[in-house]
């Protein structure tokens, strides 16, 4: 729990540093809600159940419809652009052999009201930053574009189940098996060059200019412009060597209509969070039109990324001093526990009578910094045994705080 | 320094001799192979772990190999999410159900009662057999599934089957084609992207080293 707390904090930290707000969500919503333009992939994962009138209830599969909805019902005077972020239990059930988990903690962040490239780049930058914040080394970020992939499958005029193979295709980077699709499916030459070159692209503004030069499709220019403009805030924010184009990263959410993005880092085998901009999702659920930018970091994943980056987490701070008190008389220990309790000294009574002996060693497995050991009657001093060095000394209560107070300040 | 690139390569079996005999046309001599799970190559920037093939999918899609080379029907009972960038070419085998000469079914539209198939790939069958409308007992078994009919334990099984000799020999015929299998070259997706210009290469030496 500990390094849970650690990596929730740290985010907690970065988000509220760039200005964003906490919020919270009711883990359960009506069905409808949470499938708003979701995908069915997703859709399908939601764990489902009625309510005592029949209507279909589900667990929150994710964190941005929920965000979404609270600002269509409750947030309507809130000047925008409004800027949200939350730390929340999503749950999915997975059909997965491999992936067993069912619960999942997600922190992310929404910035509600603003369609312009400066938002896409403030929520890019501000993802890099908190996992950086985290411990994490070599980040990478991968950046496609949802509306410039729907455009092209559009302009190929795929049926929905070809489309879904040739997002597949396109995500497995089987070039062979592309290549014969695209022959068969009859895409222009131009659209299938365009398709060919970007599956090999890497650098945005070489993306947007092969969008320039190729067009292969109507809006070709329109989304050329729109990745050179990222690439031109990205670089505002000293990222664009750290981020990547990937034409393959549709991710598995429908709603997302503009750039999608996300993070990794060599040597650990999953993407550790993502996000991109939803212009579309408000207004499905309120027919207030409204674009969007998040993004959300898997709280187990960046756990294990940094593991296997062989980072150490500084889990407690120094400056925590732990103590165990013992007494024949509960009430003086008792009274003892409040006195360290209120000097801001984590105190923890001997509720199970252990013998002097068993005192210590209990105290050495449960990482205390002191054993105190406390006379019925008031005026003696406490026995205090240093657990680390082994050392045992009579000291006054006073004497003892102050002792405590110089070894905090080191 | 780079961090090296680690494949997964079949610890034995039928996928093993001609995985090692196509790295080494591509370049890549494993330097160390008897009673070793990680070895050093001839390549600086790869190393190779042993491992069983039916667990590859699972150490590339987790991350612990970066390539790795294993069935395709392996992959497909794991339900991997691993790149599969390759077809090498070897290892061709098809996943059939097969049923004793004797039996009355003589074709999966024949199936009914519920019968037991034996199987190796519970996942795979448990997916043929529901789209083909039909409702099957599984058994999970490892190894010498041909057995199961022989003795009465199943009625069907699902197995690879290379030449159609095993299943002959075991008087057994084969119904229907569940996959066509070959071993595939597959990748980590964080991987192909961290070591995206490296993998490409290797691709293209293991095009030349196919037979």
């Amino acid at each position: 729990m500990k390094y849970q707390r650690y990596i929730e904090e740290k985010l907690r930290k970065s988000f509220i540093l760039w200005g964003y707000e906490e919020v919270r969500s009711p883990t359960i919503e009506y069905v409808e809600t949470l499938s708003t333009d979701l995908g069915s992939e997703l859709a399908q994962s939601m764990f489902k159940f009625q309510d005592f009138d029949g209507r279909i209830l589900a667990l929150r599969p994710e964190m941005t419809t929920p965000v979404a909805r609270m600002i269509t019902t409750r947030m309507f005077s809130t000047p925008e652009p409004i800027r949200l972020f939350y730390i929340s239990n999503v749950f999915r059930y997975s059909r997965s052999y491999v992936e067993r988990g069912r619960e999942f903690w997600q922190a992310g962040v929404e910035l509600v009201g603003c369609g312009g490239n400066r938002a896409d780049g403030e929520v890019i930058s501000l993802l890099a930053s908190s996992l950086r914040e985290l411990g994490l080394n070599q980040l990478r970020l991968d950046l496609g574009h949802a509306g410039l992939f729907k455009e092209v499958q559009k302009s190929a005029r795929l049926d929905p189940e070809k489309e879904q193979i040739f997002r597949t295709l396109v995500g497995r980077r089987d070039r062979v098996e592309l290549e014969k699709f695209i022959s068969r499916n009859d895409f222009s030459s131009e659209l299938k060059n365009l398709v060919l070159e970007l599956c090999e692209i890497r650098k945005l503004r070489e993306a947007a200019s092969a969008l320039y030069r190729r067009c292969g499709f109507r809006k070709a220019k329109r989304f050329a412009k729109a990745l050179s403009a990222v690439a031109g805030v990205l670089s505002d924010h000293h990222l664009e060597d750290e981020v990547y184009f990937d034409f393959s990263l549709a991710r598995r959410i429908e709603y997302y209509t503009g750039i999608v993005f996300e993070a990794s880092v060599p040597g650990f085998g999953f993407s550790i969070g993502g996000g991109g901009r939803y212009d579309d999702l408000l207004w499905k659920l309120s027919e207030i039109r409204i674009p969007a930018v998040g993004f959300a970091v898997e709280m187990e994943k960046c756990l294990q990324a940094l593991h296997s980056q062989g980072c150490e987490l500084s889990t407690t701070p120094d400056d925590i001093v732990r103590v165990l008190v013992s007494s024949t008389s509960n009430e003086r220990a008792v009274e003892t526990a409040s006195l360290l309790r209120e000097s801001g000294v984590v105190a923890i009574t001997d509720v199970a009578n252990r013998t002097r002996k068993k005192l210590i060693e209990y105290g050495k497995l449960a990482r205390m910094n002191y054993v105190v050991i406390v006379e019925s009657d008031r005026k003696r001093p406490w026995v205090i045994y240093d657990v680390r060095s082994g050392m045992k000394k009579s000291l006054p209560v006073k004497a003892f705080l102050q002792e405590i107070c110089r070894s905090r300040g080191r | 320094m780079k961090s090296k690139i680690r494949i997964a390569v079949p610890n034995k079996g039928r996928l093993k001799q001609p995985t090692i005999d196509i790295l080494r046309r591509s370049g890549i001599r494993i330097l160390e192979r008897e009673r070793v799970y990680n070895s050093e190559t001839s390549n600086s920037r790869f190393q190779v772990s042993f491992m069983r093939a039916f667990d590859i999918p699972l150490y590339v899609q987790y991350g612990a190999a970066d390539l790795g080379f294993t069935g395709h029907d392996i992959i497909v009972e794991r339900d991997a999410d691993v790149l599969e960038l390759l077809d090498v070419g070897f290892g061709r085998c098809n996943l059939v159900v097969a049923v004793p000469r004797n039996s009355q079914i003589r074709a999966i539209e024949d199936v009914t009662d519920v019968p037991r198939v034996a199987t190796e790939y519970p996942n795979t069958s448990r997916r043929f057999f529901a789209s083909k409308g039909k409702q099957v007992e599984i058994l999970t078994v490892r190894g010498a599934t041909e057995l199961a009919p022989i003795l009465g334990l199943a009625e069907i099984i699902v197995d690879v089957s290379t030449t159609g000799e095993t299943l002959a020999k075991n008087n057994l015929r084969q119904i229907a084609i569940v996959l066509e299998s070959s071993c595939r070259f597959v990748c980590n997706k964080i991987a192909y992207r961290t070591f995206e210009r490296e993998v490409k290469e290797l691709i293209d030496r293991l095009k030349r080293g196919e037979r």
